[in-house]
């Protein structure tokens, strides 16, 4: 079976506008040595900017999903940046945090009423200079991808996650779901949801999944749904960018025929 | 310990308050002391269902405004023993209640009942807030239909974010017929997608609306009926027994379907 009989030629729709999907708008855990950086999106991004509760869900749903990769006892660094919390958020996030046996011990942030709050609660505090947090937007050119994400978690109906870089799921991408992701997204379970690889408009990103009944596929500035007749039987896919929109193809027969001959 | 169950769907009419209605009874007559709590402010129907409806006097917002007694306002089933309803009010909008004074007045029947459920309005607004708020574990009831089943995941997507970790499925309005001509999802469809443990499949039955309408619930009916049966296992199954699941299938599965089902294959 030559590889060309598997590809399914997806139904490309209209390619989305240029403009680069902005990945920074979640909140991001990072580990920098001992420490774990806990990033919160600045605030005054755009007006549908991530409210106080979509924050805390988010970040719940990160220390849920990664609590296998969380070492006990680490010591977490807020980054709050010009976000403004008082001491009851503040709270929160340290409960939060806690139960996934993590504990907060510094504060940055450029604002005074969260500084004399952290400092208040008994937190290390230091205050930046705003500018600082304008150097962190994402204005800057943004070329080197973040570590990947790696999730265990059903990506449920209503969750998006972003991530400025690769997202790796353990479990399955539901549909009402989405992930959007600057680099490659994985998906080991089944991709039924959205998926936006190449988000800010790398057309070499690449979605691949276990079984791929997505509801839309999207990689850089190119669309595509599923064929309406859905395949007898699923095998592991990937999903690629040509010059006529979006393809998929058999894992095992996508790496002979890219892999090889690229290299 | 007691227990504080919430009992949630997201989309509206899949038969939550039926669900919480019963389900109440069955405990009881298991020998448990049990509230059942109506959440839906505005709305409230809860009451019905129990046949409790005249017998209402003050409601949640009363306590909590401090107009009576939280025990003045359960109102005690005479039908069976160690059931009591705390009634929402119809007159306001969700808006009347916040989630702390939520926490605060179920904390208070913890005291008392061993078991507490609380019937969530429909939606994911204030009054699913303010439902949640105190729960510790929630049932989540969906019918096999593609529009409740993706409400019922925004539901527990939203519930797993609060720190619920205790969520079970319970299947509602499930047709075998239906499903074994492959025109109705089946249990594993929607378990696959949600990926939470089931406690309990109810079939599809007219005696539940009759039941409803005379606000008489099907588990104290004389004569037991299959959607009744399959509520009291879940409330044995809450308990922690193993009981296994009803063959619902079993009626349909005639020679008939058999072949067509392999010609089909």
């Amino acid at each position: 079976m030559t590889s060309d009989s598997d590809q399914q030629s997806l139904v490309s729709t209209v390619s989305l506008s240029d403009s680069a999907v902005d990945c920074h708008s979640q909140v991001r855990l990072k580990s920098e040595g001992e420490r774990l950086l806990l990033i919160l999106p600045p605030e005054a991004e755009m007006p549908g900017a991530a409210s106080w509760s979509d924050l805390w869900e988010q970040l719940k749903h990160r220390l849920n999903a990664g609590e296998r990769f969380i070492t006990a006892n680490s010591t977490v660094h807020l980054m709050a940046q010009d976000r403004l919390l008082d001491g009851q958020k503040l709270q929160a996030i340290a409960d939060a945090l806690n139960e996934v046996e993590l504990k907060l011990v510094r504060v940055y942030t450029s604002r005074r009423q969260t500084a004399v709050a952290a400092a208040t609660a008994g937190y290390s505090v230091e205050q930046q200079p705003p500018a600082y947090s304008l150097n962190q937007s994402p204005v800057e050119p943004a070329q080197s991808l973040a570590e990947p994400l790696y999730l265990q978690i059903t990506v449920r109906s209503g969750v998006e996650i972003r991530h400025p870089g690769t997202i790796v799921i353990l479990g399955d991408l539901n549909p009402g779901g989405s992930v959007v992701a600057q680099g490659d997204i994985f998906v080991w379970g089944r991709l039924r949801g959205v998926a936006h690889a190449g988000a800010n408009g790398n057309r070499n990103c690449r979605i691949m999944a276990l079984q791929m009944e997505p509801t839309q596929l999207r990689i850089a500035d190119a669309v595509a749904r599923a064929p309406e007749t859905p395949p007898a039987q699923f095998y592991p896919e990937v999903a690629y960018v040509t010059p006529d929109g979006i393809r998929i193809a058999r894992a095992a027969d996508f790496s002979k025929t890219n892999f090889l001959l690229n290299s | 310990m007691s227990r504080i169950i919430v009992v949630t769907s997201g989309k509206g009419g899949v038969g939550k308050t039926t669900v919480t209605a019963n389900l109440g009874m069955a405990i009881a007559r298991l020998g448990r002391q049990v509230a059942l709590v109506d959440a839906d402010f505005g709305l409230r129907n809860l009451d019905l269902l129990l046949g409790l409806e005249n017998r209402v006097v003050y409601t949640a917002v009363d306590v909590l405004a401090g107009e009576c007694r939280l025990e003045q306002a359960l109102v005690k089933d005479k039908r069976q023993e160690g059931v009591v309803l705390l009634p929402a009010a119809q007159s306001r909008t969700k808006e009347a209640v916040n989630p702390d004074q939520m926490k605060k007045l179920l904390g208070a029947l913890t005291q008392k009942y061993e078991y507490i459920l609380v019937d969530c309005p429909a939606g994911i607004e204030m009054g699913f807030q303010n439902a949640i708020a105190a729960a510790k574990e929630a049932l989540v009831v969906t019918t096999p239909e593609i529009a409740a089943v993706r409400d019922a995941d925004r539901v527990v997507g939203l519930l797993e974010a609060k720190g619920i970790k205790r969520i079970h499925l319970i299947v509602n309005r499930l047709k075998p017929a239906m499903v074994q001509a492959e025109q109705m999802m089946s249990v594993q469809d929607v378990q696959e997608l949600l990926a939470i443990p089931l406690i309990g499949v109810i079939p599809d039955d007219e005696r539940v609306i009759v039941s409803s309408n005379r606000g008489e619930p099907l588990v104290l009916a004389e004569n037991v009926s299959l959607p009744g049966i399959a509520i009291s296992n879940i409330a044995r199954r809450l308990e922690g027994e193993q009981i296994p699941f009803l063959d619902l299938m079993a009626e349909h599965d005639n020679l008939l379907n058999r072949i067509r089902r392999l010609f089909r294959n």
